[in-house]
């Protein structure tokens, strides 16, 4: 799937999007984590810390780790204080 | 008189210079803190909106808060409340930095200013060298020496002429030719919306100067170190990354993802050109420095350069800013949209209400309902002109110097469908259709449409609603973040901090508590925010509203999103919205 990084997530990921495969969302941010640590301060483990949130097709924010994507779907991961 | 406060108001007649101390109860400070709160009591109390807001008997409260002064970070704030000039209703500006603390420095927990002086004038307040609880020496001077100076040079000529330390809140030449949305300046940084700065120009008040240093003492100094040391350690986190890292302007490459971001006159939201104007291409192409508010540990302000070098001038980039004179007005140019961010400020013009006024109009003579054929949406040029023409109340700069709403009255052809406004004031950078909480924030707000006192749109960014569907279980959540809004800005904090706490309100009595003594808890405070929106209610049903105010502009409720059907919002659902907004206040 296609992953975007908005605002501080894409200063941290260096890169404004990218192209992974994962089955679930907390599979796709350990991933992130993994191979990108300078996403350390973002991703938790599987979960986006408190101050991010992660969203699906520009459609539904999602949290939990279990949720399942498909290989078209889009994953937005910017602030969760989105206003300002 | 409890920690945190002087116990007073200083009370100035602006026609005659005339001051007094008039005292403030304990319980209307526990009651109603500072800030916005305690400056809509004072003009409830003072039968403020009963008056013309340009009319000497107006009355102008410059509030701060029981926060001022202490080590609490971001706490150096104030409040700017009056009747709006732009709305008729009640209006509550907030700006930071030395104001606030050398005002409460002079002895008093708020200035009201009413009558209207005889010329142009400088209310000079001077509380150094006299003792606690005396009144402060307060003067008139005049001003005519500053008449359509910009605020930048009238706060340097000031301090220049009275002493560097005094700290200055000006208006600008639009306050002074009376622009419905002038602004009130201080060191840079602005009490915004609503048009406070017509207010103070309509007494011929070009500035106040306020020096002192009169302290209040903490209740409990040792917790209030420790807390203040915990806040200034999570304002470093997370939380603020954003705004100090890239400041608010970073949420217009993610509002146009979403198709939020509003777009020539709110006709789309999403803008082909909205990546010149982020702050990644702008940090990339331009000199960039930061900067905060006294007291203040975030540091939100990025200033970018413009100019024939890049660097010739530094202008603050905000979010709204950016939405207003480039999206909303179709321009892409990044140097165009800077410099006329720039010229706003100098002149002293809320870029918000500017912006929404000009597309409004470019649309009007998209429509032929405007005979201005210069004026075109994509247009920087125009744009500028347009800046000009409202700062000094010139040609069709007079009418667009009324405000959307008014200058539809005026050009007719039901163009009051189009203009981008709720009770009067300009709406900010959400698309309503898009962030459907914020668009009942928006409706209900009020002194008018406003990202500041509703922050309904995180909760569209949120997995509580379906931002485009939203159901009325999404009021609870509006309401919320209006409560909370309420009460950030009357303790004061700066709302760049709400990402911090986990549990707002009980932090927050935490807080309050070290400084006033009281023992008050996160329940309170809950009573208190819905306090104060029911204070402003209260105002605005005093002023003359009804409920015909609480909704939006026809073009928001007939038409879709071209771009996303799905971001659709029939006035039927937006009337349910409010008619439950209005029973869960209890209205």
């Amino acid at each position: 799937m296609h992953v975007e990084f908005f605002g501080v997530p894409r200063e941290r990921a260096g890169v404004s999007e990218l192209e992974l495969h994962a089955d679930t969302l907390g599979q796709l941010l350990g991933t992130l984590a993994e191979r990108m640590p300078s996403l350390s301060e973002i991703i938790q483990r599987d979960r986006l810390h408190p101050a991010f949130v992660a969203n699906l097709n520009g459609d539904r924010f999602v949290t939990d780790p279990h949720t399942p994507l498909r290989a078209d779907d889009s994953v937005l991961i910017l602030s969760a204080d989105a206003g300002g | 008189m409890t920690s945190g406060y002087h116990g007073c108001v200083l009370r100035i007649d602006a026609g005659s210079g005339h001051a007094e101390r008039v005292p403030v109860s304990d319980a209307v400070l526990r009651a109603y803190l500072g800030g916005s709160g305690l400056g809509t009591r004072l003009l409830l109390d003072a039968g403020a909106a009963e008056a013309d807001p340009l009319s000497p008997e107006a009355s102008l409260v410059f509030a701060f808060s029981p926060l001022v002064g202490s080590p609490l970070t971001t706490s150096a704030k104030f409040a700017v409340v009056g009747k709006s000039p732009l709305t008729g209703r009640i209006n509550d500006s907030l700006a930071s930095s030395g104001f606030a603390v050398a005002g409460k420095g002079t002895g008093c927990d708020a200035l009201l200013i009413t009558g209207r002086a005889p010329e142009l004038s400088v209310i000079v307040i001077d509380a150094e060298g006299s003792e606690d609880g005396a009144l402060p020496a307060v003067r008139l001077e005049p001003a005519a020496d500053f008449r359509g100076a910009t605020c930048r040079d009238t706060e340097e000529g000031l301090r220049a002429r009275l002493g560097s330390s005094f700290r200055i809140a000006s208006i600008g030449p639009a306050g002074e030719c009376l622009v419905r949305y002038a602004t009130i300046s201080h060191d840079g940084r602005h009490a915004g919306r609503g048009g406070s700065g017509a207010v103070l120009g309509a007494k011929r008040i070009k500035a106040i100067a306020v020096r002192g240093k009169r302290r209040v003492e903490w209740a409990r100094p040792t917790e209030l170190t420790a807390l203040s040391r915990d806040l200034s350690k999570k304002s470093f986190g997370p939380a603020t990354a954003k705004y100090r890292e890239l400041g608010t302007a970073t949420n217009l490459l993610t509002f146009n993802r979403f198709g939020a971001l509003p777009t020539r006159n709110f006709q789309s939201g999403t803008f082909d050109e909205a990546q010149n104007l982020s702050p990644e291409t702008l940090a990339a192409t331009r000199d960039k420095t930061r900067a905060s508010c006294v007291a203040c540990t975030i540091g939100c302000e990025h200033i970018y350069g413009f100019g024939a070098d890049g660097a010739k001038v530094g202008v603050r980039v905000e979010y709204e800013s950016l939405f207003a004179l480039g999206s909303l007005c179709g321009v892409g140019d990044s140097e165009a949209v800077l410099r006329a961010s720039k010229r706003c400020d100098e002149l002293g013009i809320d870029t918000i209400s500017a912006g929404g006024t000009i597309a409004f109009a470019m649309e009007c003579v998209e429509q032929g309902w405007l005979d201005a054929p210069w004026l075109r949406f994509g247009s920087g040029d125009a744009l500028l002109r347009a800046i000009e023409l409202i700062g000094a109340r010139e040609g069709l700069g007079s009418l667009l110097a009324e405000g959307s709403r008014r200058a539809a009255e005026v050009i007719g052809h039901d163009s009051i469908a189009i203009a981008p406004q709720v009770k009067g004031l300009e709406i900010p950078g959400y698309e309503p259709r898009a962030l459907q909480t914020m668009a009942l924030g928006f409706a209900v707000g009020a002194r008018g449409a406003d990202h500041n006192r509703s922050g309904a749109y995180e909760v569209d960014f949120s997995n509580k609603v379906d931002r485009r569907h939203i159901t009325l279980d999404a009021v609870r959540h509006a309401i919320d973040t209006e409560d909370k809004a309420a009460l950030m800005d009357s303790m004061i904090l700066c709302k760049f901090l709400r990402g911090v706490f986990e549990d707002f309100y009980a932090e927050s009595a935490v807080m309050l508590g070290a400084v006033t003594g009281w023992d008050v808890t996160g329940d309170e405070l809950r009573e208190t925010a819905r306090r104060i929106v029911g204070a402003k209610r209260e105002f605005n049903l005093r002023a003359g509203w009804t409920p015909a105010e609480d909704t939006l502009p026809d073009r928001l409720l007939n038409t879709p999103l071209p771009n996303d059907p799905e971001a659709a919002l029939s006035r039927d659902r937006l009337d349910a919205l409010v008619s439950e907004y209005h029973r869960q206040r209890g209205w």
